[in-house]
C-alpha cells in the first residue's frame, strides 16, 4: 500500500517548470531513492511532499493527508532532514533532542536514538564541536525524534568521508528495519544501489526512469565488456563472427570486446579453440552509474538545486 | 510545553554568548557606576537638568541603552542566523510553528532587559542615593512600552536579514541614532528645541522622558506613551507582515 502518492506534480519558478509533471508512489516500508543532476527538481519534489512548498499543479497525498491542508497532522507523522540546514553553534546535542522531542505527541526516547546513531558519548557536546558525520547523524536523530512513519532524508551523506558515509548507510538500514518508510535524495549512485529498493531518476523536472537498481541497469541493456591481451595474434573476424559479440576494438596490445548474452563464455571458448590464452582478462558489467549517466544524458547542470 | 522548552533552550543558548550577556545585561549598570564615580559633579544637582543630578538622568539613559542593545544588536543577528542556518525552515517541518521560536526569543530578550534594568536601578539607588522610582506603576508601563517599541524595530530588521552580519549591520545603523536621540551623548534637557522635537518622536527619546517623569516626577506625559505605542504597533505589524521564513 502506498504511503506517498504524487500525481502530476508541477512547480514553477520564474516561468520555468522546475518540476514538470512528476508522478510516483512510495510503498510502506521501502527505501525509495530519488536521484538526478543538480537542478533536476529532486529537492523541490520532496519539499512539496513535506509541505514546505505549495505545488502549482498536481496532487500529493502522504499517509492519505494533503501536505498543505493537513500540515499539522502530517508533521506529527513525517520526519524530515533538510539539505543544508544546521543548528545553533552553542546548543548541546541533548538540548536539541529534548527540544525537538517536546514538539511531538509521541516522541521517541532520545537516549536510545543517539545510541543507535553512535552519538551516545556526545550528548553534552555543543553543536559546533561535532564532526560533519556527527552533525548529520544528529540531523537524522532529529528527523526521527517524533517516531515518524516516514522519514525524508535529503543529501544526507554529502560532505561526509567514506567511513562516515558507510556508517550512515547502516543507520538508514536500521531505520527501515524499525518499520519506517525512507525517502532518500542522493547523487551518489553507490549509495542508491546499496540502500534503495527502488530508484526514481529525475532529469529536468521529469521522471526518466523508476525501477529497482537491477531493473535500471537492465533497461540500458545487459551489455558486458571483456578486456584482455591475447597470447597469440588473433584475427578480429574470429570474434566478430560470434553472434554474441557486438564490437571489437584494439587498445595497444589489448582487445576490448563488447557483447550481450553469454558473451564471456562464447569468447573464451572460441579463444580456447584457437589455442589463444586471454591474459589480464577483465570483465566489466554495466553499473547503476552507467545507467544513470545514460538516462540523464550525462546532464550535470550547474543550476542551483532548489 | 513546547513553548516553555523553546524559551528554556533559547535562554541557555543566549546565556552562553558572553558578548551579548555582557553588553545586554551588565553594561548599563556599569555605565551608571563608571559615570557616577569618574565624572566630576555627576552626583550634584545641575540647573540645566532642572535640579536633577546627571546620575539621575543617566540612570534612565542606561536603561534605554540596555533595551537598545538587546533589541537592535543581539536580536537581529540571531534571527538572521536562524534564517541562514535553515532553522526556521526546519521548524516548519515539525508540529511547532517557527513563530513560536520568535516568541521564545522575544521572551528571552525581554527577561534579560528586565534584569538589566533592575541591575541599573539597583546600582543607582544603592551607590548614588538615587530615589527609588516614585511612580513605580508608570515606570513599569513606560519600560514595557520602550521595550515593545525598540524590539518591534529589531524584529523588523530580523524579519528581513539573510545573515547574522546583515543583522548586526542594519541593527547598528539604527542603534546609534536612537541612542543619540535618547540623550546618551547630549542629555535631552540640554537639547535645542528642534532636536528635542525629533527626539520626542523616537521610541527611546520618548522612552527616556517617560521613565524619568515616572522615576522623579508625577508620571509620564500621554504623548510620550502614545509615541512609543505607535512605534510598537506599527513597526510590529510591519515586521509580522514582512517576515521571511526562508
Amino acid at each position: 500500500m502506498p504511503v506517498i502518492e504524487v500525481d502530476q506534480l508541477v512547480k514553477t519558478y520564474g516561468g520555468t517548470n522546475v518540476v514538470d509533471g512528476i508522478s510516483f508512489a512510495v510503498d510502506e516500508g521501502e527505501i525509495f531513492g530519488i536521484v538526478g543532476p543538480n537542478g533536476a527538481g529532486k529537492t523541490t519534489t520532496v519539499e512539496s511532499v513535506e509541505g514546505l512548498r505549495r505545488p502549482d499543479g498536481g496532487t500529493i497525498r502522504v499517509l492519505g493527508l494533503d501536505p498543505q491542508r493537513d500540515r499539522y497532522e502530517l508533521t506529527q507523522r513525517l520526519g524530515a532532514q533538510l539539505q543544508e540546514s544546521r543548528f545553533q553553534d552553542r546548543i548541546r546535542v541533548r538540548e536539541a533532542l529534548e527540544l525537538y522531542a517536546s514538539f511531538y505527541a509521541e516522541p521517541a526516547d532520545w537516549r536510545e536514538l543517539i545510541g543507535r546513531l553512535g552519538l551516545e558519548g556526545k550528548a553534552d557536546a555543543k553543536y559546533a564541536d561535532l564532526s560533519g558525520g556527527q552533525k548529520q547523524r544528529l540531523s537524522v536523530a532529529l528527523a526521527l525524534i517524533g517516531s515518524p512513519e516516514i522519514a525524508i532524508l535529503d543529501e544526507l551523506t554529502t560532505g561526509l568521508d567514506p567511513a562516515a558515509r558507510r556508517s550512515t548507510w547502516e543507520t538508514i538500514e536500521e531505520i527501515r528495519a524499525g518499520g519506517v518508510t525512507v525517502v532518500l535524495v542522493t547523487h551518489f549512485m553507490e549509495e542508491a544501489e546499496r540502500l534503495c529498493d527502488r530508484i526514481m531518476v529525475v532529469n529536468r523536472g521529469q521522471v526518466v526512469a523508476l525501477d529497482t537498481p537491477a531493473g535500471l541497469v537492465a533497461q540500458i541493456g545487459s551489455e558486458q565488456r571483456l578486456t584482455f591481451r591475447p597470447s597469440e595474434p588473433l584475427a578480429d573476424s574470429v570474434l566478430t563472427s560470434l553472434p554474441e559479440v557486438t564490437d571489437v576494438q584494439h587498445k595497444g596490445q589489448h582487445l576490448v570486446v563488447t557483447g550481450t548474452g553469454n558473451v564471456v563464455h562464447a569468447v573464451t571458448s572460441v579463444l580456447a579453440g584457437h589455442g589463444v590464452i586471454a591474459e589480464e582478462l577483465r570483465v566489466d558489467q554495466r553499473t547503476l552509474e552507467d545507467a544513470y549517466l545514460e538516462l540523464t544524458n550525462g546532464d550535470e547542470t550547474e543550476m542551483e538545486d532548489r | 510545553m513546547a513553548t516553555m522548552q523553546l524559551v528554556r533552550t533559547e535562554g541557555k543558548v543566549f546565556v552562553r554568548d558572553p558578548v551579548g550577556l555582557f553588553f545586554g545585561l551588565v553594561f548599563p549598570a556599569l555605565l551608571v557606576i563608571a559615570l557616577g564615580f569618574f565624572f566630576p559633579g555627576f552626583d550634584e544637582p545641575a540647573s540645566e537638568l532642572n535640579g536633577l543630578r546627571y546620575v539621575d538622568v543617566y540612570s534612565n539613559v542606561a536603561i534605554a541603552l540596555g533595551i537598545a542593545t538587546l533589541g537592535l544588536v543581539t536580536l537581529p543577528p540571531i534571527l538572521g542566523q536562524y534564517r541562514q542556518f535553515g532553522i526556521l525552515r526546519r521548524l516548519r517541518t515539525t508540529p511547532v510553528s517557527p513563530a513560536r521560536l520568535l516568541l521564545a526569543q522575544l521572551v528571552v530578550h525581554a527577561v534579560v532587559a528586565v534584569l538589566s534594568a533592575i541591575l541599573a536601578v539597583t546600582a543607582a539607588v544603592v551607590l548614588f542615593d538615587v530615589t527609588v522610582p516614585e511612580q513605580p506603576l508608570w515606570f513599569l508601563v513606560s519600560f514595557v512600552l520602550a521595550v515593545a517599541s525598540v524590539f518591534a524595530i529589531g524584529l523588523l530588521v530580523g524579519a528581513r536579514v539573510r545573515s547574522p552580519n546583515a543583522g548586526v549591520g542594519f541593527g547598528m545603523g539604527i542603534y546609534f541614532p536612537l541612542l543619540f536621540m535618547a540623550g546618551l551623548w547630549v542629555p535631552r534637557s540640554v537639547m535645542p528645541d528642534g532636536l528635542l522635537t525629533v527626539s520626542n518622536l523616537t521610541p527611546l527619546g520618548s522612552g527616556v522622558q517617560a521613565l524619568e517623569d515616572s522615576w522623579f516626577g508625577t508620571g509620564p506625559e500621554a504623548m510620550h506613551l502614545v509615541i512609543m505605542l505607535v512605534w510598537a504597533v506599527a513597526i510590529g505589524f510591519l515586521a509580522v507582515r514582512l517576515f521571511r521564513w526562508e
